[in-house]
């Protein structure tokens, strides 16, 4: 609801509106009425002819503060060096600089909406925000006051679902596409495989469980042996890598999203004397954060998906994102050591999503900047890996939603196109 | 019948991580009557210290000690700048200070080292041992091997030496630990800087195996208050004893029991204490208190 | 332990008063201020949700949900003296009832009902349980409920929607009352919270609270009164999980979503804090405690986001550094002080009327030895 036209405007017409937004938010049928009242092309919120803010709300505090801290630091650090070459131009012709303001909200449903409730009437559009219950809790609101609530970091599918979320876009693929690409992988192999699958028992876990066994439905060399879940908060998942491992299986789906928990999960493997092939999701597949202590050596195949450039390895030592990338982070970021998780990249990446949709749009609003978010074709984001890109046309689908599989190579990874 | 074994055995060795953390609340509960929720939050501070000095080039072992110094210096003066003003009044608002520290403490190591995971090395080889088809790291032998020296030093502490039983008396009455002769306020600051430098040696163990952030015991936290209460308060051996049964019982449970499972198991060690405390209410191994009119 | 009783007495008077002073309650007794006041209070909360801002009334509406929470806390805790770790499960089990009933299509009524009685329920059976055990024991089978609900609420994902949780919208303002959303949730709030606050106001005050502070006390004194401590334990429980209950149909009115996050381990410690901060055994101090639940990690996020933790802890010891008995006593504590410097009196001084003794003041004296009874 907006607070501008509250004071301004006489009671009646408030009241109106304000039973307009009521009823909009079960339906479109009274939404004109609303509209009529924000004259068209009025500067939304946020938005001023040098400058537009941007808010997000993540956790900067709490267990999830590591991948959180990289959701600001990553658009923080983009913005910082546009801002820095004179800021970005807008489709209506404005120069403008992009402010960030971003509110903690330790992975807390309730602080989520709190800092939403706080942030909406200053800021343009909100973004980046990490977490699936945490953008839940105020994707009504958002889309109650029209408010964008877009690129956010969840592969929830009902954030890129446009009948359901006219305001929302997810920016990381749906967890069952990263899933499915694996499995769509593993399928295609000659040979035959006995799977064994540990997951987090969430929409993360069972997200990415589901997009593999549709995947590998059909395939009769696909044999899935047993299936485990672990919580989020346990200490250790010993007990379930023991049971696994009875199993004997030679392809392991860990879809795991706790960095220390995945580092155990290799050591213990190993010392058990089990050493399967080992699929790991994107966001715990760091190869210096987590691979390296894991010590994955010892198996035949790591593999994960991914969409971006890992900064750390060889391969891209010398390309140009990747060191750009590298230097805006301390420089713009406030992020002094190199990143721990991928959620800086992709951050980065939101930045340059948003900047394309800025570029396009043509009214300072944001009914005009989602339009042009939408219409974004086949953008190559810097950092992106070659053959993904940013597609928010396809309804149901994130802003990004293809993944190569990729394969570690002892530092770094390599795409691969079969299992071998 | 090998994965039982291993699965036990899992057991044992996640127990030791519970029992680390333990064994250093049951030390200040003993020396100041006060469950210490900052336990975890001052271990990993210890921890953040040491990984610090070892990364300035120092070896692990020194880095270890110096770090366990710090400890009993920072516990002791946890003790008198701000646990003193709290100890004779009401116990919530005591338990609820430390509470307020373990938040700023966490918070402070997130500010100076990043919320990011950080690599601890190991004092122990990441080496594996195997016997009868089961087998078990060295890491976690080592862990287990040096909390059961911790315990069998703090046992005799409190039941063998002077300074255990002064430390006990002032915990049970301080006015008459006062009247008696004894230097009440030096006795609490040394309980707590005994039980810093345990929590320093209980997170420089379990480091390299939970990776060290700032929220690294908070979990672990729960379990270790569980197996204080169900071992009783006032023994160490019980305490110890409790972690490793509750590490047990968990893994079978979630294996054997379908209707647990894993992601109900961590229920075990809650039915487990109120089984046992209806029929024994000072715990496995503590002794009978007399509740005085 | 022989003043018991005598101490007791005051405790349950005290609470709605705590913020007086002993020159103020001859004021006090004036008819027209004694009616007055109130009156006025009602009169200004009936209007204070039309002229604030939007932002102003989500605020109050959420101190409103939690100082519910922190209220029911109180009953089992700061009047009945057990350690419960488990109270935001009420909340959270409140609101899953809410939601679920909310999307079933149920009348509001009806939901309102159940969502007081099936926590209720659940928080008899626990505590008919529970309080068989004494001191800590009892705090590690109450925090065992949100360590358990947190992945219960996850595998009954048919009721729960599962870890992605449960959005109910249904509190829309009503047609032509020319109200806003946030006006008429913080209507509701106000309505619902006030007569929690009331009957659970009158409830210690009365004969009730007065054995919850004997049993407090000291549990033997109780049974040689004839008061059964299990008894009295159990009702504190049951009507603490009640209350817990409503503050979770409270939380789904203002935050309208909820997940298994909601009633996750550390939120429970939260309201533990909140509750000592406001000030333990208070119906005000219950409020203070809701407001410091909510306005904290929001000026703290104004400060530095990425400090909020530190600023939390640092915050949190300040205050009980300064005010041990909770933000409930600072009236008492700056009378304590403005009377000492002017008249050069000894610190002693003690309060004059029975009535201006706040309720954790005594209790922190009375526990002292129950403390050492669990030792």
């Amino acid at each position: 609801m907006n607070r501008h036209l509250r004071s301004r405007r006489a009671l009646g017409i408030a009241v109106a509106s304000a039973l307009a937004v009521t009823v909009a938010g079960c339906g479109n049928r009274d939404d004109a009425g609303r509209s009529g009242d924000a004259a068209e092309g009025a500067p939304s919120p946020g938005i001023t002819d040098d400058s537009v803010t941007l808010g997000i709300t993540t956790p900067l505090s709490g267990a999830t503060a590591g991948p959180g801290t990289c959701t600001v630091a990553g658009i923080t650090a983009y913005f910082g060096m546009k801002n820095a070459e004179g800021g970005i131009e807008f489709g209506d012709g404005q120069t403008r600089t992009v402010e960030i303001e971003a509110l903690d909200d330790t992975y807390d449903p309730q602080q989520a909406a709190a800092n939403y409730d706080q942030l909406k009437d200053d800021v343009f559009a909100m973004t980046a925000g990490l977490g699936t219950p945490t953008n839940r809790a105020w994707r009504d609101a958002a889309i109650a006051d029209e408010v964008p609530q877009v690129l956010i970091m969840t592969g929830d599918p009902l954030f890129s679902d446009t009948e359901e979320s006219p305001w929302q876009l997810g920016f990381v693929p749906i967890y069952q596409n990263e899933g499915e690409a694996f499995g769509e992988l593993l399928a295609s192999s000659s040979g035959e495989h006995r799977v064994a699958i540990l997951s987090q028992n969430d929409d993360f876990g069972a997200g990415y469980v589901e997009g593999f066994k549709s995947a590998i439905e059909g395939a009769d060399n696909i044999e899935i042996v047993d299936e485990l879940t672990y919580e989020a908060t346990d200490t250790s998942v010993d007990a379930q890598i023991t049971e696994l491992a009875n199993s004997d299986a030679d392809v392991f789906f860990n879809a795991m999203s706790v960095t220390p928990l995945v580092i155990s999960s290799l050591q213990k493997a190993q010392q058990l004397g089990w050493t399967p092939n080992w699929f790991l999701p994107s966001n715990t597949s760091s190869p210096t954060a987590i691979l390296e202590p894991g010590g994955a050596a010892a198996f035949p195949g790591i593999y994960s998906v991914s969409f971006a450039k890992a900064p750390q390895s060889p391969a891209f030592a010398e390309d140009e994102d990747v060191q750009t990338y590298l230097s805006a982070l301390p420089q713009y970021g406030n992020y002094p050591d190199p990143p721990a998780f991928p959620h800086c990249q992709w951050s980065w990446m939101v930045g340059a999503t948003l900047e394309q949709a800025f570029t396009e749009m043509q009214e300072p609003t944001r009914d005009s900047f989602m339009e042009a978010l939408r219409g974004i074709e086949g953008f190559e984001a810097p950092l992106m890996l070659p053959d993904t890109s940013v597609t928010t046309t396809e309804d149901g689908q994130p802003a990004v939603s293809t993944v190569v599989v990729q394969k570690y190579n002892g530092r770094g990874y390599d795409t691969v196109e079969t299992f071998e | 019948m090998g994965k039982f074994v291993q699965l036990v055995v899992d057991g044992l060795s996640t127990g030791s991580v519970y029992a680390a953390l333990a064994l250093a609340i049951v030390l200040v509960h003993q020396a100041t009557g006060l469950i210490n929720f900052a336990q975890g939050g001052m271990a990993v501070l210890s921890a953040y210290v040491a990984w610090w000095l070892t990364n300035q080039g120092l070896p692990l072992i020194v880095a270890i000690l110096l770090a366990i110094v710090f400890s009993v210096v920072f516990g002791a003066l946890v003790e008198r700048w701000l646990m003193r003003r709290f100890e004779r009044g009401d116990p919530d608002t005591a338990v609820v200070v430390t509470i307020g520290l373990l938040t700023l403490i966490t918070g402070f190591a997130g500010w100076l080292w990043t919320y990011n995971n950080q690599q601890f090395p190991s004092l122990f080889p990441l080496d594996t041992v195997s016997f009868l088809g089961v087998s078990v790291s060295v890491r976690s032998l080592g862990t287990t091997a040096v909390i059961v020296v911790a315990m069998l030093l703090l046992q005799g502490l409190f039941v063998g030496t002077k300074l255990g039983l002064a430390l006990r008396a002032v915990a049970i009455n301080p006015q008459s630990a006062a009247f008696s002769g004894l230097p009440v306020g030096r006795l609490l600051m040394v309980g707590w800087g005994l039980a810093a430098a345990l929590g320093a040696v209980a997170a420089a163990l379990v480091a390299p195996q939970l990776t060290l952030t700032p929220g690294m015991l908070d979990n672990a936290l729960v379990y270790a208050l569980a197996a204080v209460i169900l071992g009783g308060l006032t023994s160490p051996i019980g305490v110890v004893v409790a972690a490793w049964i509750i590490g047990i019982l968990e893994n079978l449970a979630a294996v054997y029991v379908p209707f647990i499972g894993f992601d109900l198991k961590v229920a075990v060690p809650f039915i487990l204490i109120f089984v046992v405390l209806i029929v024994r209410p000072q715990g496995l191994f503590g002794r009978k208190t007399v509740v005085r009119v | 332990m022989a003043s018991s009783p005598k101490t007791s007495a005051s405790t349950t008077s005290a609470p709605a008063s705590s913020a007086t002073t002993s020159s103020a309650s001859s004021f006090r007794q004036r008819p027209w201020v004694r009616w007055g006041a109130p009156l006025l209070l009602v009169v200004g909360l009936a209007v204070l949700p039309l002229v604030m801002t939007e932002g102003a009334n989500d605020t109050l509406a959420r101190i409103g949900v939690f100082a519910v929470a922190v209220l029911g806390l109180n009953v089992v805790m700061g009047y009945t003296g057990q350690v419960s770790l488990g109270q935001i499960f009420f909340l959270g089990l409140g609101a899953y009832v809410t939601a679920y009933g909310v999307q079933s299509g149920w009348n509001i009524v009806l939901v309102f009902v159940l969502t007081c009685l099936i926590p209720a329920v659940a928080g008899l059976l626990v505590a008919l349980a529970a309080a068989r055990l004494g001191g800590l024991a009892i705090a590690m089978v109450t925090i065992a409920l949100p360590i358990v609900g947190v992945p219960l609420a996850k595998r009954l994902s048919d009721f729960t929607g599962g870890s992605q949780g449960l959005s109910a919208r249904f509190v829309e303002a009503p047609e032509g009352s020319g109200l806003y959303d946030d006006q008429w949730q913080l209507y509701l709030v106000l309505v619902i919270g006030g007569i929690v606050f009331l009957m659970t106001s009158l409830l210690v005050r009365g004969k009730y609270g007065r054995a919850f502070a004997i049993v407090k006390g000291n549990e033997n004194v109780a049974s040689s009164m004839g008061i059964s401590p299990y008894r009295y334990k159990v009702l504190a429980f049951t009507i603490a999980s009640l209350i817990g209950g409503v503050s979770g149909f409270l939380y789904m009115v203002v935050v309208q979503y909820t997940s298994p996050e909601t009633m996750s381990f550390g939120h429970s410690i939260e309201l533990l804090v909140a509750m000592v901060i406001g000030g333990a055994g208070s119906i005000v101090g219950s409020l203070l405690g809701g407001a410091f639940y909510v306005i904290v990690p929001d000026v703290t996020n104004a400060i530095d986001p990425s400090l909020t933790a530190l600023l939390q802890g640092a915050l949190l010891l300040a205050v009980l550094f300064v005010l041990p008995g909770g933000l409930v006593s600072l009236p008492r504590a700056l009378t304590r002080r403005l009377r000492r410097s002017p008249a050069g009196r000894g610190s002693a001084a003690p309060p004059t009327t029975p009535s201006s003794t706040p309720g954790s003041g005594t209790a922190a004296e009375q526990s002292e030895t129950e403390r050492q009874g669990h030792a």
